[in-house]
């Protein structure tokens, strides 16, 4: 059985909580689904109990949301994915205590992203993660992910969850921005100097960062990683503009974990799923739908917002997101007189999140070199475990895309379904045969979305299997 | 139209699916330089798509024969081909749920033994013994040892390789659009890729088109009677090995393979209703997917489901392929509407067509196979 529901908002971060905010104040009936058990997303990560002290900035802004969305009447579905999706705006959940399938009316997209990593010699070894991870284990658990970390990656992120380990007691031996911002971003400087500021919190995340002397060193990047059985030591090197290391000057660092913060890829499977139409943006993360100003996808009664329709922050995310509420809203019938001009009355704070978002894709997309740091032995697609040696001999057979190389080498077919390493195969592939990244071609996620137990995706109870009917 | 343009080949083989593939692979090595069109990448629909079994048993009389064969050609491609297809003769299964199902099965295998397949009959407790892994609510099954499974991924594409190893040239991303015809011989054939129209002077087509086959020959006036349909899969994580035959109940509608690798593909054993070129995945038939799984091997209920994808079958009015030269055409020859078994008869279907070429008939009688059959 099909359940109707009127509004549906993918996703509890930024995005989505404003969206559904806007929505169920505008009279809408919004139901509000995250696969994790408190709302939130990335910005606004909730520790996972009042044991883990004292709460952020962020995680009280975080709170101060919820609090209006749940008065709002938003019914929020919790630990509740959505595996699948048809273009009839149908939704396959996987959750305890909600319907299987629902159908919505309308449908706000507010799934963020997953983070990009960089296969270096290494990369696979234990103690190198994602800034990601480590912000989600300090957020929720207060643990710290090692003792001497070293950061690498792009954008000023880096910097607020170096400031953030700091605090909590752990050593920085350094941060590595692999962006040459002095030679690429003097024509930003004064817009980035003001932006880069509110979100590094303030001067905060710098002062602490210079009072504890920790080295960021602008134009450097990771060249590998080695260790017996777990990280000892890195290589790092200075980048050209493409981001290659420049020969001759590396450098070895002692450190037991390495966090790579190489910015976010769009999480667009379910847009695609529901029929948008996509474009291919590299500098705002990769493939996005095609929206309107209200942040409709070209499926009318689908929208998408925040970083999983383009990688823009969490400000930006606020304010798509109440964008997209209100037109939703207005789609089904509610305030449908007063949404162009809320929504216009919106344009000036997303001009000016917009911009922010230009001037951040400007500096801090990495450079085609990140991609060729890997050697024959370096592992491209961890779930599988396949070698770049196992591609190039894929493409030596004849194998030009990525669908075929995927086919022969069981590259991106494990369970992350290639979230990890789509974007480093279709790089590799791309340098290796002499085409573009589009060319070359992503991979395809088919549902469900996340591996799913096959008792719910059947709806049926183990202990049932036996006496139902096929 | 851009006639500079131009290509000359003695055989064009139209669709790069198993069945093109094997024809491309069989006549490069009798030293033919054929040329395959393949409009997307080797093996991208149903060759690559597909449920991986390649059986003998349970098949239509008038193609068991050529499924016989074609299992001989598996054992020597799974000796030559690069990269290892996966092929192994792991057994097929075929259960039954209640007393009706068995007895046809019985009645079966008797036909099978007498046409020289060695087939079994299992009744419960040997089931139970020999795979102990299904449900108990099978009363019994039929079993072909020498019947298996290959990676469907791999299969096309290492004959297409191969193939052009031996002089083929293989054009993907390049869809034929037109046969022409001079009196009663093709004369050639009007092709588009990337950088625009091209004709190909050739005196011989072979049109391995899959379910799109009846567009392409409409522009001849030939009306192939072929009907797609939806057909889909779904792929568990890896598990521990659990079993190595190909098993399938129509009773529960679902058929099951462990690959190389550990992960479980299930399938649906009974055809989707409604002629349709859409390959998205039904979310209704993902769940009818995950319950029929379930209930046929207990194991796994604790399992998950990592992927689904789908494919287009080709049916025919009859469910046996069509392999055929069309009368009054010479240089004509269609290899199309496998109705769901073409991956089995593949390499079988592309040698016969490369004996037909190369010694002017195929060395199995391909009567059953004709277009004509239609025409009554
Ligand atoms: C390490 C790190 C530090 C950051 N620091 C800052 C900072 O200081 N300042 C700043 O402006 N930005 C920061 N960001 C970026 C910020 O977190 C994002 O820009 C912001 O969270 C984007 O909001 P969103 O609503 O688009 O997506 P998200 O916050 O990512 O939320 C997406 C939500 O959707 C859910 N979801 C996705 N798919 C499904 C599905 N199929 N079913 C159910 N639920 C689903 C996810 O579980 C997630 O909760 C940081 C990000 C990271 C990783
Ligand atoms: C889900 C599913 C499960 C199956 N399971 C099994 C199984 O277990 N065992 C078994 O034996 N069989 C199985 N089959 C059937 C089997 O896959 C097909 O019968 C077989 O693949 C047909 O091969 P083909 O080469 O004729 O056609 P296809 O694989 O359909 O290939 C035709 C090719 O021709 C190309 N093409 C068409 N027109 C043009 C043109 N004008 N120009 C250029 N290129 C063109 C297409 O792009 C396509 O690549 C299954 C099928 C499906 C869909």
């Amino acid at each position: 059985m099909i359940e109707p529901v009127e509004i549906v908002v993918v996703g509890a971060g930024p995005g989505g909580l404003s969206a559904a905010l806007a929505a169920a104040h505008a009279g809408a009936q919004v139901t509000l689904i995250d696969s994790n058990r408190q709302p939130g997303g990335q910005y606004f990560r909730q520790p996972a109990n009042e044991l883990h002290g004292e709460p952020s900035r962020h995680q009280r802004e975080g709170q101060a949301l919820w609090q209006q969305v749940q008065s709002a009447g938003v019914r929020f579905w919790a630990e509740t994915t959505v595996w699948g999706a048809t273009t009839e705006k149908i939704l396959s959940l996987n959750g305890k205590d909600v319907p299987g399938t629902i159908q919505a009316q309308a449908i706000v997209l507010a799934t963020g992203t997953f983070e990009r990593t960089s296969a270096f010699p290494g990369w696979t070894l234990p103690g190198v993660m994602t800034a990601g991870a480590a912000q989600t284990l300090l957020k929720e658990q207060r643990i710290l992910p090692g003792k001497k970390i070293l950061l690498v990656g792009t954008g000023p992120l880096q910097l607020v969850l170096a400031a953030e380990l700091v605090r909590a007691g752990a050593q920085v031996v350094a941060v590595l921005e692999g962006a040459p911002i002095f030679r690429n971003g003097a024509r930003h400087l004064s817009a980035l100097w003001r932006q880069w500021e509110r979100i590094a919190e303030g001067a905060n995340s710098w002062l602490t960062l210079a009072s504890h002397r920790i080295p960021y060193r602008m134009g450097w990047g990771i060249v590998s990683a080695s260790g017996n059985q777990q990280v000892e030591r890195a290589t790092i090197a200075r980048l050209d503009d493409t981001w290659r290391p420049v020969a001759g000057s590396e450098e070895q660092i002692a450190c037991d974990t390495i966090l790579l913060g190489y910015g976010f890829i769009p999480f667009h499977a379910l847009a695609q799923w529901l029929g948008a139409i996509m474009t291919w943006q590299p500098e705002l993360g990769g493939d996005i739908p095609v929206r309107d100003s209200n942040m409709q996808t070209s499926v009318p009664g689908i929208y998408a917002v925040g970083d999983g329709a383009g990688v823009g922050g969490a400000a930006l995310a606020l304010v798509e997101g109440e964008i997209a509420g209100i037109a939703a809203a207005a789609q089904t019938g509610h305030q449908t007189g007063r949404a162009a001009q809320r929504i216009r009355s919106l344009a000036p704070a997303l001009a000016r999140e917009q911009q922010f978002q230009k001037m951040y894709a400007a500096l801090f997309t990495p450079g085609a070199g990140l991609y060729a740091l890997g050697n024959n032995e370096t592992i491209l697609c961890r779930c599988e475990e396949i070698t770049l040696a196992q591609v190039r001999r894929a493409i030596a057979l004849g194998a030009t895309t990525i669908k075929e190389i995927k086919s022969i080498t069981r590259v991106g077919m494990g369970d992350c379904q290639g979230r990890m390493c789509s974007h480093l195969i279709a790089n590799v592939i791309a340098r290796e045969t002499g085409q573009s990244v589009n060319q070359v071609g992503m991979l395809r996620p088919r549902p469900p979305l996340f591996p799913t137990p096959i008792t719910a995706i059947a709806r049926t109870p183990s202990e049932q299997m036996e006496v139902a009917h096929p | 139209m851009n006639a500079s343009r131009k290509m000359n080949a003695p055989v064009v083989i139209i669709g790069g699916g198993i069945v093109g593939c094997a024809a491309a692979y069989y006549l490069s090595k009798s030293g033919v330089q054929v040329t395959l069109l393949e409009r997307s990448v080797l093996g991208d629909e149903a060759s690559g798509r597909n449920g991986g079994g390649v059986r003998q048993q349970c098949r239509d009389r008038r193609e068991r024969g050529l499924a016989m064969a074609s299992v001989r050609l598996w054992q020597e491609l799974q000796a030559t081909l690069e990269p290892d297809i996966e092929y192994r003769q792991g057994g097929n299964i075929r259960l039954a749920t209640d007393e009706k199902r068995l007895s046809d099965l019985r009645c079966q295998s008797e036909e099978e033994l007498q046409d020289g397949l060695p087939v079994e009959m299992w009744d419960q407790s040997e089931l139970r013994r020999r795979a102990p892994y299904l449900a108990e609510i099978f009363l019994g099954a039929k079993y072909c040892a020498s019947d298996g499974m290959a990676n469907p991924l791999l299969v096309s594409r290492a004959l297409g390789w191969a193939a052009q190893r031996s002089g083929a040239r293989i054009l993907t991303h390049t869809e034929a659009f037109q046969i022409e015809i001079q009196g009663r011989q093709v004369t050639s054939v009007l092709a588009k890729d990337a950088q625009g129209e091209f004709v190909i002077e050739t005196p011989q087509v072979i049109h391995a088109g899959g379910p799109w086959t009846p567009h392409l020959s409409q522009t001849l006036g030939v009306v192939v009677p072929i009907v797609p349909a939806r057909s889909s899969l779904a792929i568990t994580q890896r598990m521990p090995r659990l079993f190595d035959e190909f098993v399938s109940s129509h009773d529960l509608g679902v058929y099951a393979r462990q690959a190389r690798e550990g992960q479980i593909h299930i399938g649906r054993s009974v055809s989707e209703p409604g002629e349709t070129f859409d390959q998205t995945t039904p979310l209704p038939t993902i769940e009818k997917l995950a319950r029929g799984a379930a209930q046929m091997i207990p194991a796994l209920r604790g399992s998950n489901f990592l992927r689904t994808w789908t494919g287009t079958l080709e049916n025919t009015p009859d469910g046996i392929a069509i392999i055929s030269a069309v009368d009054g055409i010479a240089g004509y020859l269609i290899a199309a509407g496998f109705s769901g078994h073409g991956f089995c008869l593949g390499p079988i279907a592309g040698k016969l067509l490369s004996e037909w070429l190369v010694e002017g008939e195929p060395s199995m009688s391909l009567r059953e196979f004709r277009l004509a059959r239609f025409q009554k």
